[in-house]
């Protein structure tokens, strides 16, 4: 192989300069940027440690508003606005198949959700392909907004977004950061002064940048094929910076900044539990508010769980070990296990989808929901046995009108791959593959789901 | 122990290292080795902790970039490691973090050419003296005439219609994110040899002082590179004995045996509050404890593998005295536990923290990471055999011991963990935050337990036994071994590690049970200085 031939098409383009920001599409498919007829926006969340299927299930005629049930907050007008019942879509029957064939389970469930790969794929997640590769993130201030709460830890088990290649994103999960990534340099008001040290700084920026794109060119003519990803990413990001330094507020006010005062720590096991509430309704303002500024299309969101918060007195303090590892399915054994068990994990699950709920009412709110394909996924189906089968999914949004919602897909106990929910999603965004993530087999990548 | 009292200590443990017949080996001379077992060339970026020491050369005053870049992604339990790579937030911080940096740019200090604090925008000697100098520190080698074209061009925009002082500021802005620094690279230069190429002097110079000290090569690491004297195992092994003594050895080596054992989780561990009230405050206590430890072992017992696990000593902070049952000791002095249950890391609250559930012991944990982390074996997850786990029920009236017995009575089950709760059950006499306790749900704890050493079925009365038994071991050291590869290289490569256990194998069992020893070994040999052909 010829030393030129070992520098892809997109790295050897970055250091030409801004031609670069254009997204290669693969041939034969198309590319997911924004267009009509089409969702605008995609948001991942994750939500910890599985559900209470018992209480989860909806009812005949997709009742989800039955005593105790997981999903009531969806109905809950008076809380949130509205009721999102037509709006959101639960999915029963999906295999984290890609996982259980690759050794990634249990806790590490989490790198399978949006990669549809066992822990070795080294395929960008879902959001990350649609942002990056497919061109949805081009031209956005930030090409994706990766999000969390509680933990920066970037290992396996505590990231859904990954780049190509396989390296986990850093989540935010500081909101002062998160504002100040999405939306600080363009708070400059209309002084003078303020604006002409703005300019000067994006000038200096492009300087910088330009520099640093001769110098990763260099070290790219140098480098092994081994190491192309790596400094694709490293390119990817150069592009990032550049969309922000270029960027600007489209019609939109920008939030005042979070008042650090309101959430004084943020790491779990660190202080930060008490004010994990905060912080999630405050990343899911800021997020909403992200998309409507087009700051970017592109969000994902990793929820922490109940742990400590001491927000629901009825919980116990270690809710992982106490609630989710006590769960006792009715159908564990003879006896049809323990109603108490489902009941109290039923708790902290209604918590979780009352933070997806606020998050629809948001969308809403800004008339942004109908243009987005918002996923929310757990890495376990039995949180007591850490099962990657029958994973609990619950779509939502519009999806730019190809989304049948207001109903209940049970897809059976046979175990469907989950890929399948990824590649409907990517060709709803315009993607024309049949197949994503990576598995030895075929079967587990290829396929849709009927969801329109 | 404070760490300025341990230097000297460590010193003359150097002195007796260099002047040892122990750190012979292989000979110098730069023949290339057999390139089966060498590592493929790679770049590896540096890792936070790095990038601060990087950054602090160049700019000649610290800069906090642990509370603004994302934490490092561990692979094979490193933070150094070639998975490392920079991301959108990644670059995204640390331009904001040098943009505030460069606000101040202390150009009086003596990490900038005497010219700098008075220069003016048009002297371009002065400018290119500090072009040279930053570059080179920056960059871990001279940089070349193409690059401080780039870097004058970058200079004339920042002083435009300013001050000399932004022209320096937009070029250091420059140089603490370029990818020259981000990067270190380990890709080989020149001719290949039999398929394997020698690491370029710069690279050797950096590979050396980032394994042993966490910083980039010092003045006097670079003029032996810009010499060409580090293709010289000899020559590398003498600047890497004296690059230990210097104080960043020895932060280096408490992290690595943080990264390997796997008590960086520490800080992120909670516990139940029916086990204790303030764990918070007992885990900075238990780092401290094991950090202050590691230290010793280095500079007092030259790195002794059987000093770490069986040492039968250990440095106790007063936080911790009550929990582990003792009187306070002065400050930094060290404590003698054996006999009471405690002989080495393993015994430590840090160990036993982390290894355990936030209410609970946990045998399975404990024998895991014996068997994975110490020994380097294999334990195949229970996905691989087609079982879902299942956590074993509360039982107020039976042991942990006996629960979890219960709950690996599948004949499936029973293949690995008779293995991993055999080592496990023999820490039965710790709770969820390593505190000796006699009984566990109302009966007598039993810490009975074995383990297979070198082929040799081992009955064990207790975890001291354990500890005894592995010190001595040859698969500990062949682990340890493995691990400094690891370590060193950011990978983990079975040829690579295969063969430096069978290098250190013809040296005396002294040496290769020394930490100094190993990474002394290390860096002499082929499988530092060279990488395959690509």
């Amino acid at each position: 192989m010829t030393r030129s031939a070992r520098i892809s098409r997109r790295l050897a383009l970055s250091a030409l300069g801004a031609s670069a920001t254009l997204a290669l599409t693969l041939p034969g498919q198309r590319s997911a940027r924004a267009a009509e007829g089409r969702p605008k926006y995609f948001i991942g969340i994750y939500m910890p440690h599985g559900v209470a299927r018992e209480l989860w299930v909806p009812g005949p005629g997709f009742d989800i508003a039955y005593p105790d049930s997981v999903l009531a907050p969806f109905t809950d007008a008076a809380t949130f606005g509205q009721s999102f019942r037509e709006q959101i879509l639960t999915i029963e029957g999906l295999d984290l198949s890609a996982g259980m064939a690759g050794g990634t389970v249990g806790h590490d469930g989490s790198r399978v959700l949006l990669t549809g790969s066992a822990g070795n794929g080294r395929n960008a997640s879902l959001d990350q392909f649609l942002a990056v590769e497919q061109g949805l993130g081009q031209g956005m201030p930030l090409s994706s907004l990766v999000l969390g709460v509680g933990s920066p830890n970037p290992a396996l088990g505590w990231c859904i977004s990954y780049a190509q290649g396989g390296n986990a994103l850093p989540k935010i999960i500081d909101p002062t950061d998160t504002f100040q990534q999405a939306f600080a340099q363009w708070v400059v008001g209309s002084d003078p002064v303020a604006l002409a040290k703005a300019a000067a700084e994006r000038k200096r920026g492009k300087s910088l940048l330009d520099y640093w794109r001769v110098e990763l060119a260099a070290l790219s003519a140098r480098a092994p094929a081994s190491e192309r990803d790596k400094l694709e990413q490293h390119a990817t990001a150069l592009r990032d910076l550049e969309q922000r330094l270029d960027g600007e507020l489209s019609a939109c006010t920008p939030p005042t900044a979070p008042d650090p005062a309101t959430f004084p720590r943020v790491q779990a096991y660190q202080g930060g539990e008490p004010y994990f509430d905060t912080v999630t309704n405050l990343q899911i303002d800021l997020l909403t508010q992200a998309i409507a500024c087009g700051v970017t299309r592109v969000a994902t969101l990793f929820l922490n769980d109940l742990s400590r918060t001491h927000l629901d007195p009825a919980l116990p303090e270690d809710v992982h070990i106490d609630v989710a590892h006590r769960y006792e399915s009715a159908g564990r054994d003879e006896q049809g296990g323990s109603p108490a068990t489902w009941q109290a994990l039923a708790r902290q699950n209604r918590y979780t989808y009352s933070k997806i709920a606020r998050l629809l009412q948001r969308l809403a709110e800004r008339q942004l929901l109908q243009d987005t394909v918002l996923v929310a996924l757990s890495d376990m189906g039995d949180p007591a046995r850490h099962s990657s089968r029958q994973i609990p999914v619950l779509v939502a949004g519009g999806w730019g009108g190809r989304l049948k919602a207001g109903r209940h897909l049970d897809l059976g106990a046979t175990g469907t791959p989950s890929n399948r929910l990824l590649v409907s999603i990517q060709q709803a965004f315009g993607v024309e593959s049949d197949s994503f993530g990576q598995a030895s087999d075929p079967a587990i990548l290829t396929g849709n789901l009927d969801l329109a | 122990m404070k760490r300025s009292s341990l230097v000297p200590s460590l010193r003359r443990v150097l002195l007796a290292l260099l002047v040892s017949a122990c750190g012979s080996g292989k000979d110098d001379a730069p023949a290339p080795p057999a390139a089966e077992s060498l590592l493929a060339p790679a770049l590896r970026r540096l890792s936070v902790a790095e990038l601060e020491q990087a950054a602090r050369s160049v700019l000649g005053t610290p800069l906090d970039l642990q509370g603004s870049l994302p934490p490092d992604a561990l692979q094979s339990d490193f933070s150094r490691n070639i998975a490392q790579s920079v991301d959108s937030l990644t670059l995204r911080q640390l331009y904001d973090a040098t943009r505030r940096a460069s606000e101040a740019v202390p150009l009086a200090d003596p990490a900038f050419p005497s010219c700098a604090a008075q220069a003016q925008p048009g002297d371009t000697g002065c400018r290119d003296e500090l072009l040279a100098k930053l570059a080179t520190v920056a960059f871990r080698r001279p940089p070349s005439a193409e690059e401080l074209t780039r870097l004058r061009a970058l200079f004339v925009i920042g002083v435009e219609g300013s001050t000399f002082r932004d022209g320096a500021a937009l070029v250091l802005r420059a140089l603490l994110a370029s990818p020259q620094l981000l990067y270190e690279s380990s890709l080989g230069e020149g001719p290949a040899q039999n398929g394997a190429r020698m690491l370029a002097q710069s690279e050797l110079a950096s590979g050396l002082s980032f394994m042993i000290r966490g910083t980039p090569p010092d003045t006097e690491l670079l003029s032996a590179a810009a010499a060409g004297r580090l293709s010289s195992g000899s020559e590398r092994y003498a600047q890497a004995v004296r690059l230990l003594g210097a104080p960043e050895a020895i932060p280096q080596f408490q992290r690595f045996v943080e990264e390997w054992l796997g008590l960086v989780q520490l800080p992120q561990l909670a516990k139940s509050s029916t086990v204790t009230t303030d764990f918070a405050a007992s885990s900075r206590a238990m780092q401290s404890e094991t950090r202050s430890f590691v230290a010793d072992v280095l500079a007092a017992q030259r790195g002794s593998l059987i000093a770490l696990f069986a040492g039968g000593y250990s440095i106790v902070p007063d936080e911790l005295a009550p929990l582990y049952g003792i009187q306070p000791v002065p400050a930094g002095g060290r404590v003698v536990l054996r006999g009471m249950g405690r002989v080495g890391i393993l015994q430590q609250g840090s160990f036993l923290s982390v290894f355990a559930h936030e209410g609970e012991s946990a045998p399975v944990l404990r024998g895991k990471a014996v068997l994975t982390r110490v020994l380097c074996r294999t334990i195949r997850p229970p996905q691989e055999f087609g079982i879902d786990l299942m956590f074993p029920a509360p039982d107020a009236n039976s042991t942990t011991r006996q629960r979890f017995e219960r709950h690996a009575v599948d004949p499936v089950c029973r293949g690995c963990h008779s293995q991993l709760d055999s080592v496990g059950f023999s820490f039965e006499n710790f709770d969820a935050v390593g505190r000796l306790r006699s009984t566990d749900a109302g009966q007598a704890v039993d810490t009975r337990g074995s383990i297979t050493l070198n082929g040799a079925p081992l009955a064990l009365k207790d975890s001291v036994e354990l500890s005894d038994a592995i010190a001595h071991s040859e698969e500990l050291r062949n682990c340890v071994a493995r691990q400094v590869v690891r370590f060193a290289s950011g990978r983990k490569d079975e040829h690579a590690e295969a063969a430096f256990v069978a290098e250190m194998a013809a040296l005396p069992v002294t040496w290769r049970s020394s930490l100094l020893g190993l990474f002394l070994s290390y860096v002499k040999s082929d499988g530092f200085g060279w990488r395959l052909e690509q």
